[in-house]
């Protein structure tokens, strides 16, 4: 069989993905710490933990704000692959991809719909992803700026008292935790049934496929 | 005392003294310079007292306990030289028809000038039969006053927000003062009870610039309420070194370790209970060793318990029962979704090998599927 290698993920992407999968590492581990600082130091220890755990959660939720930002703008202006209608459940041709995806991974069905972009079951996951990204940053501005008063009307109607909000950042966190770990596995578990190169292609670009005679 | 109240000119033992340092404490609590001192104090001295209608329901009477029982009097004797309390169940010496007429007559007489102060919550369930004072319900008594009124000053957790027993079912249908009245300006003095400084703060704002102070979203005066606590705390430095109470009368705790880990709610409250204090006597929850429980914010009731834990004990249903805690219920989908996982990698794993078996026979069945 003949493969040819084909340009899937343009750079823009490729750096938005790496972005947002460390700044999601390493939001989830500093915030687990400021919500409950498993070492503390007694006195003498200047270690300025929590400070610091504090500083970095604060850049690296800047740094998702900003892959978030990217992501959107590649929606509209992305390469095929990348826009918006080549593979969100919104179209016939994407619903129809996204059931054959389920039945594919669940073993039913060995066929499956080759694409050179996402699978619209990535993409649905991926989608609510982006949503409640967007929901931690927002509830994560209202804790951050307790003193502005916009900020502040932002969170009263959307999320009720800080404390409210800090549980839902809290919740959102456990979806953070839960998706990083099955998107893991659902890559490694692609890249093993299918030849395309999976893995590699979100750092260098480029997808194996079968060439078409 | 309480006969004196409202006669105008009798003196109610505060002394030149008591009285500028009740001024200064309360420009330092307002922000602003001392220089400031000379104004607040003339305009507490000659204001025109603004005639007070005092409203009670359902609270405890801690609220009007904490004003008048100021461990140095000057605050609360400043408080009462600069209203004319007209109305106020608990101290007044007039009682049954006597009361009523008293308010009824404020409430005529200075239509659209007065304050009316109301602390407790507002029952509203069964036409809001679970409080009434005359035969009248709180509903009824609150309509018929506050529209009235040139201002109204919200104080205490309950009249603010509902308070305690607001809290969840809230069998009573407790709501506070901005639920029920939307056309007169209301400052919300919350807290559980408040510091008598933040609402004398306010009445001196009142009086010296002749406007009501700026406040948050939530109607809170900016001066009292627009900090958080934990930014404030004393304890701070603890916290961001990562030195926390592990356990009440640990060692941490006994060297004054900040209260984080066992609920301090002061990440998310605002106040200035650090700053201000209470009682005179320089103390409030955190430096007597308790962690803040969050008593200024809407719905504490609900949000901020348990108190000794960082986060609300939500009650999440998963699966078939009912499962307590935000976290068990994370950690609990966490090894559902890990078990899912291995149980998904074993039969793709078991079905390979099959199908080598099979492949072996049939050729290379297996690459022509995909
Ligand atoms: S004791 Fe409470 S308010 Fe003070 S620093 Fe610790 S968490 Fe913040």
């Amino acid at each position: 069989m003949d493969y040819e290698i084909k340009k899937a993920w343009g750079v823009l992407l490729r750096l938005f993905h790496w972005v947002y999968a460390i700044t999601i590492i390493v939001l989830l581990v500093t915030g687990y710490y400021i919500y409950r600082p498993w070492f503390g130091l007694y006195q003498g220890g200047a270690s300025f933990s929590m400070a610091l755990s504090r500083y970095i959660h604060f850049v690296a939720g800047y740094a998702f704000m900003g892959a978030i930002v990217v992501r959107i703008y590649l929606f509209f202006f992305g390469n095929r692959q990348e826009r918006f209608l080549d593979s969100v459940p919104v179209t016939p041709r994407n619903i129809k991809n996204l059931f054959g995806t389920v039945i594919y991974y669940l073993y039913i069905t060995d066929r499956h719909e080759e694409r050179l972009g996402h699978n619209a079951l990535f993409m649905l996951f991926y989608i609510i992803t982006l949503f409640l990204a967007l929901v931690q940053t927002l509830t994560g501005l209202y804790m951050l700026f307790p003193e502005n008063l916009s900020l502040q009307s932002m969170g009263l109607s959307l999320f009720g008292t800080q404390q409210e909000a800090r549980l839902i950042h809290h919740f959102i966190m456990w979806y953070f935790i839960i998706f990083t770990m099955t998107h893991v596995y659902i890559t490694i578990w692609n890249d093993i049934e299918m030849p395309e190169g999976l893995i590699s292609s979100i750092f260098n670009g480029k997808k194996f496929k079968t060439k078409k005679a | 005392m309480s006969r004196n109240l409202h006669e105008a000119d009798i003196d109610i033992g505060l002394t030149r003294r008591g009285f500028l340092k009740g001024c200064a404490i309360a420009a330092a609590a307002l922000g602003l310079s001392d220089a400031m001192i000379p104004r607040l104090a003339e305009a507490a001295a000659s204001a025109q007292r603004p005639p007070v209608v005092w409203l009670h329901f359902q609270e405890c009477t801690g609220c009007t306990e904490a004003l008048l029982r100021a461990s140095h009097p000057d605050i609360g004797r400043l408080i009462l030289s600069l209203i004319s309390l007209d109305y106020h169940e608990t101290v007044m010496a007039a009682a049954g028809k006597q009361a009523e007429d008293a308010l009824e007559g404020t409430v005529k007489r200075y239509e659209g000038k007065f304050v009316c102060v109301v602390e407790g919550g507002i029952p509203t369930k069964d036409g809001g039969v679970y409080c009434k004072i005359g035969g009248r319900t709180a509903m009824d008594i609150l309509k018929g006053v506050a529209p009235k009124a040139g201002a109204i000053i919200a104080i205490g957790t309950c009249a603010t927000f509902g308070g305690i027993q607001a809290a969840m079912p809230n069998p009573t249908g407790a709501v506070g003062v901005r639920d029920l009245i939307h056309d007169r300006p209301i400052i919300n003095i919350s807290g559980c009870p408040p510091n008598p400084i933040s609402f004398l703060g306010t009445v001196l704002n009142y009086l010296t610039f002749k406007r009501l102070p700026p406040t948050d979203q939530l109607g809170r005066p900016l001066f009292a309420y627009g900090r958080k606590i934990h930014d404030q705390c004393e304890r701070r430095a603890h916290f961001d070194d990562g030195r926390y109470v592990e356990r009440f009368g640990d060692e941490g705790h006994m060297n004054g370790y900040c209260l984080y880990k066992v609920g301090c709610k002061g990440p998310e409250t605002f106040s200035n209970c650090p700053a201000v204090r209470f009682n005179d006597v320089e103390v409030w929850p955190v430096l007597a060793g308790h962690g803040c429980v969050g008593c200024t914010e809407p719905g504490f009731w609900d949000t901020m318990t348990p108190f000794y834990e960082r986060l609300p004990g939500v009650k999440l249903p998963v699966g078939k029962g009912i499962v307590q805690g935000a976290d068990s219920a994370g950690k609990k989908i966490l090894a559902i979704t890990a078990a899912a996982i291995g149980i998904h990698a074993a039969v793709g794993a078991g079905k390979k090998m099959a199908k080598k078996k099979d492949g072996r026979k049939t050729g290379q069945k297996t690459e022509e599927t995909r």
